[in-house]
């Protein structure tokens, strides 16, 4: 087990700025995932990290130690590539046993030890077989065993679960999490998917255009999003956005004007804003609810419909600009009928022309 | 009716499909298929075109059987073939993996290594007739400058298929590089980079994880090259002309010597059918034991 600091990293291929100046601290045990779209240089960091790529400038220091300039094989991590990275020649046992060869560790230690991983990873019956004979999920269970030998200080995760198919990867989601509680070790996991990021992390850090912006507790970045960036990103459906215009913001309430609901006056005051600034409303699709119930209240008309089930989610954009309802249940709701909506004001988000969060945070 | 159609379809679109292939087949039947049948038949005869021809059963391959000179031959062919095909792959392996690395020039180094397996078979021999000559050439000048004393490569028995096979490495290590190159490229970097990750030295990382995966493509190169050897002819046709004391006749060699120098064309053909059929053995348990390594 060991921290991780990262201080002023930046990564640089050519003229091109893959990572900017990142300073980041993962604690010991604490399950870290790094979000973003592709090409935010989320995979560019944990090579760095892993020592599969050198730094352009910046230090890397795992448990207290600086590792910037250690190879790869000397840095105390272990690794889980997207693609499983397992040796097709090799069969399961000597996949997993690989790394404490390289040790020149005794054979009766290795083979306790390949067993022991195995077992956690429920592969104890399949250890003759080569990789070929597995499906996906097995696959990656041979690449998380073979890290597990290591007894690394922090397992590094690329997207590990991407090419598995949907149900699968629900179960390896949990099977992970269960993993690392078990483990109890620092685990540094990359992923594109929100949704992996939400349901494993203890602290996700979203990355745009090779900087974070922002590092939090998933609900902390799901309720209080710094910026207009990773409120789009966290969440699905994705946050509504309105552009808008404030009217007043004085005392405790800021009266904002914007596209589809008219002058609505948000329960905040309005530091940093002042009449005539512009501003983008957020909301979330699951925070309307139908009906007149709400203290904001507008109407929009479905262009389509998708029931679930559990939920129904109304898409009602208007001019190219998507906007999304998601209402529990399934209520009677038609496409091209109108319908009324509402949210609570202190619900509603407010970003300023920089895209920066701006109304009270929420209590999380 | 319909069923009738139906039976009638596939049959004529068998027809439509050997109508196309009809040229191509004829081709390969006149160039190819003819001629090694004509030469099986011609095994069992004792033609040579000076006298008339007659059938002598298998008495050709008994001949064979008992003739210490194609014995000789195939020692010969199968020392050669050892000696150029291992070390032609180990020199290609290597220079593949060193030439796979991003560095400056490294396509110029590809193409000095290829080389040799483009230029002409006669002119490159003509050159190392002149490279192996005793007094003036430059391979014994380097072993005088070395303190060792000179060598009478070409003329000696003992050293001239030696000199022949370092030839042929020259020449076929090129092939192996590029065929190995293109092995080590379908190996996933991920894979290196788990073994980096694992702790693996670069010896490791060739000896456990590069040579292991380049399994096949080795099975392949070697099979090719076996065959390639055993049917070596033009280099000893320049450099040694089969001797000194008949060290460098392989079985082409004799082949050739027995057709044309000797008229006994129905006996060199025996000697040819043998080798046909030892090249068709190795060509299909290699073929079978690549399909079985892909499965």
């Amino acid at each position: 087990m060991a921290e991780l600091e990262l201080s002023g990293v930046s990564k640089t291929y050519g003229a091109f700025n893959a990572l900017k100046d990142v300073s980041l601290e993962i604690g010991d045990g604490e399950f870290a995932v790094f979000v973003g779209p592709s090409g935010c240089g989320k995979s560019t960091l944990l090579r760095l990290i892993a020592g599969l790529d050198p730094v352009s400038e910046g230090q890397i220091a795992i448990g207290g130690k600086d590792v910037t300039s250690r190879q790869a094989g000397q840095r105390p991590i272990a690794m889980v590539f997207q693609n499983y990275a397992l040796y097709p020649h090799m069969s399961v046992y000597d996949n997993i046993a690989f790394p404490l060869q390289m040790e020149r560790r005794p054979k009766d230690e290795i083979r306790a030890e390949v067993a022991k991983a195995a077992q956690i990873v429920q592969l104890s019956t399949r250890l003759q077989d080569k990789p070929s004979k597995l499906s996906g999920g097995q696959r990656q269970r041979v690449a998380i065993a073979r890290a597990i030998v290591r007894k690394p200080g922090i397992f590094l995760m690329d997207e590990p679960l991407s090419n598995l198919d949907a149900a699968l990867r629900m179960e390896m989601r949990s099977e992970l999490t269960q993993l690392h509680r078990r483990l109890g070790s620092t685990m540094v996991y990359v992923t594109h998917d929100q949704l992996e990021a939400m349901t494993m992390a203890d602290r996700i850090v979203v990355l745009n255009g090779g900087k974070v912006e922002q590092v939090g507790p998933p609900m902390e970045l799901y309720h209080n999003p710094a910026n207009l960036f990773v409120a789009g990103f966290i969440g699905s459906p994705p946050m509504n956005f309105l552009a808008g215009t404030v009217r007043s913001a004085e005392g405790a309430t800021v009266s904002v004007e914007a596209a589809r609901i008219g002058v609505v006056t948000l329960p905040f005051s309005g530091e940093h804003l002042y009449a005539g600034d512009s501003v983008t409303l957020g909301i979330r699709p699951e925070a309307l609810e139908l009906g007149a119930g709400r203290q904001v209240q507008f109407s929009v008309v479905p262009e389509a419909v998708e029931r679930l089930g559990l939920h129904t989610i109304v898409h009602a954009g208007e001019e190219g600009r998507p906007f999304t309802a998601l209402f529990n249940g399934d209520p009677k709701l038609r496409a091209g009928e109108a319908i009324n909506v509402s949210v609570d004001g202190a619900s509603v988000k407010v970003f300023d022309a920089d895209g920066i969060l701006r109304s009270r945070r929420a209590e999380v | 009716m319909p069923s009738r159609s139906a039976t009638a379809g596939p049959f004529n679109r068998s027809w439509g499909a050997y109508a196309f292939l009809a040229p191509a087949l004829l081709i390969l039947f006149l160039s190819l298929l003819l001629p090694a049948i004509a030469t099986i038949g011609m095994s069992f005869t004792d033609i040579s075109f000076l006298r008339p021809t007659n059938w002598v059963g298998l008495d050709n391959y008994f001949r064979l059987m008992a003739d210490g000179r194609f014995q000789q031959a195939i020692g010969n062919t199968m020392y050669y073939t050892l000696g150029v095909t291992f070390p032609t792959m180990a020199l290609g392996l290597l220079a593949a993996v060193a030439l796979n690395r991003k560095f400056p020039f490294r396509i110029v180094f590809r193409t000095i290594f290829y080389l040799p397996v483009l230029t002409s078979l006669i002119a490159a021999a003509v050159v190392w007739v002149y490279l192996y000559e005793p007094y003036s050439g430059p391979v014994n000048g380097l072993f005088v400058s070395l303190g060792l004393g000179p060598q009478p490569w070409l003329s000696s028995p003992n050293l001239a298929m030696t000199a022949l096979i370092i030839m042929a490495v020259w020449r076929d290590f090129g092939t192996a590089m590029i065929i190995y190159l293109a092995g080590l490229q379908d190996i996933p970097e991920e894979i290196y980079e788990a073994a980096r990750l694992d702790g693996a030295s670069k010896f490791s990382i060739l000896w456990r994880i590069t040579v292991p995966m380049l399994g096949s493509v080795t099975f392949y190169l070697m099979i090719i090259l076996i065959v390639q050897s055993f049917q070596v002819f033009g280099a000893i046709y320049v450099m040694t002309g089969g001797g000194p004391l008949g060290s460098t006749e392989t079985i082409v060699f004799q082949m050739y010597q027995t057709a044309f120098g000797y008229t006994e064309f129905g006996y060199s053909a025996a000697m040819s059918t043998v080798l046909f059929f030892v090249i068709l053995l190795f060509s299909l348990v290699g073929t079978k034991i690549m399909r079985r390594g892909e499965g």
